[in-house]
């Protein structure tokens, strides 16, 4: 990487829906990532490389491959485990990653697989680690994920279901950490992702080419000025970085105090049962979510237009579609049920 | 490296205690291990109804018995993994070979749990199968010879929506539960709650549950100890017998199965007799996959299912399907008439389907049509290949497979080996070994060189992919044209899915064309869409060429092996243009241009009613797109097994 700044989250014009999913899956990742599906040029891995930018460093043990968190034995795996039990483990200090898994990749590079050149030169048996590896605790882009092979995608959505990466093959058998926060583009145009994959998103936002003439002129504007003077950019940037982070932090810091009443959830039931969405995923989404949105907010408890905003990110690509119908979500439904907007 | 240690694991399994509702799941799961005899649970359901949380939480079940390991498999597992290889390490260092067992072996005693059993690659189910059958696993490959004992309760949780289970597999499976979601606020707020305070803090959370884990393991080991002694009542063992009967299930495994859970059902209760309740409660879990007359298991949702076509006949015997639409179809072709081409058709068909050309300007006005028809293949085609897998021999073309899924066939020399082929490289090694030592002090007891390196040659099956490009406009509303190219169309699917091939399902109307269906193996959806598939609107029938072209394109480029045939459906009449030119010339310049691909097998099916005025477009499309053209009518009965022979035999 160059040295040269990123550019700065908040100097991101417009697509509001994406940059909040995004946020939201910081707050709180078991949510479950989020799926971007549009056309290219939305700016959309640029968001999520300025959103990584955000994050403050995350401690991990050092050397470990897995970046294991030195604060968290409960998900040690095994090399920390067994260093832990001979003193103290080494802490160090990382930015975080985003990691990209790109089209092409192959199951066992995403998995992970024997380390071959190891077993022939020293008759070792050793674990490549893949991509799965290097994304825990951080956040995995994955772009055209609708392009990606099957049993990859299989593979990826198990991992960030369970938050563990099994492998059984070539003589492996291990598993490790493997906590990300998922990010998938997809271009609809290009073909559809399975249902059952689609459910495992968390959230999915429809991104669109901005239309506004003024905000169209306000992207190329910034983009010149970010072109000219990256640091320049950056720094007049910094201080509305500097205050979404704090955000986002002080978000983290009362997740677990966030409170929804009975009376909310019972909506949240209502309106899945109400849109046929298959199981329970939705509804954990959207109480997720709708968490998330209130701790983003400096509150500890969920408000009715935090559900209605968790309801549009949970469940358009959660909707049981009949032929010739458009994904997207039912805001008459959600009215139906939530009642109407204040 | 062993799958038992997965420290991180522990304590973050949600207890299986504290599930709220999915009672039948629950119980069929605590059935199978008082009874491992049962032969195992399958859960089906849609998707995120805590199917593999579910399974998972018993292993924490087992290991409070004291019992087997729980070991589970993964998707993309290797069949080396699964039946077990030459351990390496040993085989490099120590220059022993020694047996790495797999997973049939760690198995063994407890519980092997698959999640997405459906989607396990065949090779991979073919060997479970075979142990599961056997309760041994015999190995014949990489020049080891052995057999070891592989009994074990196999769990298995699926999503039929992506595709159904093999029925030899399903058979396997002494319970079958279909999880849904409750559709009752109230119990979901409880499931949130549950999970809610799971997450918050889970260790705690099982402490709150410690209770009830623990009385359901007493309850467990009790019953596990009562089973022996439990007895069948006369009257529950002629129940057995006669629900088994009644579903029609094939062989005996229905009663067997019903009366080992009904007796373990009884074991739970603490009763030494099992009785007519029992089998009650036990019998859908044992039936509900082994009914014949209808495709295992049964979506829950869905109230009505197809009747697959019986083998055995020519005639359908489905008198509920009309042999005629009834009358609301007619005013329908208010938009059929701007669609005719100019020219003299305007009877259509034997209904004077012309007249009500002068129907108001109507909206597009759309409908559902029934699925009409379905015709009768010859059964024994689709019987082979069933069995063909086993014997090895096919009519698919098995392929080569650069991917590091697929069976192990042979080892090939390559010096960039990266699916190393141990025993083929250790045979290639073994002469050398000697000199080699003398040149190299310490290092590994076998050395290896570039040029001793084998690759693993795998095969993999290709499938084919078939586009259905529908027309759904309102020209086909017309007479029982709909009705009968959904016939057509669902004969195929149901052919498709014996075949195991991927479908894919375009309609056009209107203004565009849509995917229903991406390239998928579930059937079940792709009836679903036929069935709600509505007709109406203008035809844009060089936007539905492009569309089920683009699909293929996909698929190509995600696998490249794939056979596409490109399945045309409509009477070849458009009246949308693509490019802004006359609609029909742009249908066969899109045609033409598909056709310049060799890899596309593209077939024409001809919905135009013969007529003397007949136009014959779709003929004409046909020969745009170098394909077959057929009638409706010559699909019926033998002539369809023709045409899928010639379309997948070169």
């Amino acid at each position: 990487m160059s040295a040269r700044p990123l550019y700065p989250f908040s100097a991101i014009v417009g697509q509001e829906r994406m940059k909040q999913a995004l946020l939201l899956n910081v707050v709180l990742p078991s949510i479950g990532g989020v799926l971007i599906r549009g056309e290219k040029g939305t700016a959309k891995s640029t968001a999520v490389r300025a959103l990584a930018a955000l994050l403050p460093d995350i401690e991990v043990v050092e050397g470990c491959r897995f970046h294991c968190d030195p604060d968290d034995p409960s998900r040690h795996c095994q090399e920390c485990l067994e260093r832990a039990s001979s003193g103290p483990l080494p802490r160090a200090h990382v930015p975080t990653r985003v990691v990209e898994l790109p089209v092409g990749a192959t199951e066992d590079r995403v998995v992970g697989s024997l380390d071959l050149e190891r077993a022939i030169r020293e008759g070792l048996k050793s674990f490549e680690p893949g991509v799965l590896a290097r994304a825990n605790r951080a956040i995995l882009y994955v772009d055209e994920v609708n392009l990606l092979d099957d049993h990859v995608v299989d593979a990826l959505l198990d991992a960030a279901a369970m938050g563990v990466n099994t492998v059984e093959r070539e003589g492996v058998s291990m598993s490790h950490p493997s906590r990300f926060v998922l990010v998938g583009t997809m271009n609809p145009e290009e073909g559809e992702l399975r249902p059952q994959l689609l459910d495992r998103f968390g959230l999915c936002v429809e991104v669109e080419g901005i239309i506004d003439p003024a905000a169209r002129m306000e992207i190329i504007r910034r983009l010149e000025a970010y072109e000219a003077d990256p640091e320049g950019f950056a720094h007049r940037h910094k201080a509305d970085d500097a205050a979404q982070a704090d955000r986002l932090t002080q978000a983290k810091r009362i997740i677990s105090e966030v409170t929804i009443s009975d009376e909310m959830l019972l909506d949240v039931a209502r309106l899945s049962i109400a849109l046929e969405v298959d199981g329970h995923r939705a509804d954990l989404v959207m109480m997720r979510a709708a968490k998330a949105m209130a701790a983003l907010d400096g509150r500890t408890e969920v408000q009715r237009s935090d559900l209605r905003r968790a309801a549009e990110l949970a469940l358009p690509h959660r909707m049981r579609r009949k032929p010739f119908e458009d994904v997207g979500v039912d805001g008459e439904a959600i009215e139906r049920v939530l009642g109407q907007e204040q | 490296m062993n799958s038992q240690t997965r420290p991180w694991r522990k304590g973050t399994v949600f207890p299986f205690a504290a599930f709220q509702g999915q009672d039948q799941a629950r119980l069929a799961l605590c059935l199978a291990v008082v009874c491992p005899a049962i032969g195992g649970v399958l859960l089906s359901g849609e998707k995120g109804t805590g199917k593999s949380t579910l399974a998972r939480g018993l292993a924490s079940v087992l290991r409070g018995l004291g019992g087997g390991a729980f070991v589970d498999l993964p998707l993309g597992a290797g069949e080396d993994r699964l039946s077990g290889a030459i351990d390496l390490e040993k085989a490099l260092r120590l220059g022993r070979i020694a047996w790495q067992p797999g997973l049939l072996a760690q198995a063994h005693g407890g519980v092997l749990y698959a999640d997405e059993v459906n989607l396990l690659p065949d090779h991979i189910a073919d060997m479970l199968l075979d142990a599961c059958a056997s309760g041994v696993h015999r190995v014949e490959r990489e020049g080891v010879s052995m057999e070891h004992p592989s009994r074990f309760v196999l769990v298995g949780s699926m999503n039929p929506e992506e595709g159904e289970l093999r029925p030899q597999l399903a058979d396997r499976f002494g319970l079958c539960v279909a999880v849904q979601a409750s559709r009752e606020a109230s119990e979901r707020l409880k499931v949130l709650r549950a999970i809610e305070s799971f997450e918050a803090d889970p260790a705690g959370f099982a402490q709150g549950y410690a209770g009830q884990s623990d009385d359901l393991l007493k309850k467990l080991e009790l019953a596990v100890r009562l089973y022996p002694g439990v007895a069948l009542t006369a009257k529950a063992r002629e129940l057995c017998v006669t629900l088994a009967g009644q579903a029609n299930s094939a062989g005996q495994r229905a009663e067997l199965v019903m009366a080992r859970a009904a007796k373990a059902h009884a074991a739970l209760d603490s009763r030494a007799d099992a009785t007519e309740d029992d089998v009650k409660a036990v019998a859908e879990m044992v039936l509900v996959h082994r009914r014949r007359m209808a495709p295992p298991p049964p979506p829950p949702r869905q109230e009505e299912q197809p009747e697959p076509p019986h083998d055995h006949e020519h005639e359908p015997d489905q008198p509920e399907e009309q042999q005629e639409e009834p009358p609301q179809d007619r005013p329908e072709s208010g938009q059929a008439s701007q669609e005719q081409s100019p020219g003299p058709d305007q009877p259509r068909d034997d209904q004077g389907e012309g007249a009500p050309d002068t129907a108001a300007p109507s909206a597009p006005k759309e409908e559902v049509f029934e699925i009409g028809q379905t015709f009768q293949l010859k059964p024994i085609r689709f019987r082979k290949d069933r069995l063909r897998r086993k014997a090895g021999s096919g009519r698919r073309t098995p392929t080569r497979t650069i991917s590091k899924c697929g069976r192990y066939v042979k080892a090939r020399l390559d010096e960039r080996a990266t699916d190393l082929a141990l025993d083929a490289t250790l045979r290639a090694a073994a002469p050398h070994q000697h000199g080699r030592r003398a040149m190299t002090a310490g290092g590994p007891a076998v050395i290896l060189k570039p040029r001793d390196l084998r690759d693993k040659l795998r095969e993999k099956r290709v499938g084919t992919l078939i586009v259905f490009v529908v027309d759904a406009s309102s020209s086909m509303g017309a007479a029982r044209r709909m009705s009968e190219a959904k016939g057509a169309v669902l004969s195929w699917l149901l052919d498709a899915y014996r075949k195991r091939d991927k479908v894919a399902f375009v309609a056009f109307r209107g203004e565009k064309a849509v995917t229903l269906l991406p390239p998928s193996s579930s059937m079940e959806r792709a009836f679903r869409l036929l069935e709600e598939l509505p007709t109406g609107g203008k035809t844009p029938l060089a936007h539905g060429l492009a569309e089920g072209y683009r699909i293929i394109q996909t698929e190509l480029r995600k696998n490249p092996s794939t056979i596409p045939m490109l399945l045309l459906i409509s009477d070849g009449r458009t009246n949308v243009s693509f490019s802004g030119g006359r609609p029909l010339k742009d249908a066969l310049a899109m045609a033409e241009s598909i056709a310049c691909d060799p890899r596309i097998r593209p077939i024409v099916v001809d919905t135009e009613p013969d007529h003397i005025n007949a136009m014959g477009l779709a003929k004409r499309l046909a020969e745009a797109l170098r394909g077959k053209h057929f009638k409706v009518e010559d699909l019926k009965a033998e002539s369809l097994v023709g045409i899928i022979a010639e379309g997948r035999a070169s």
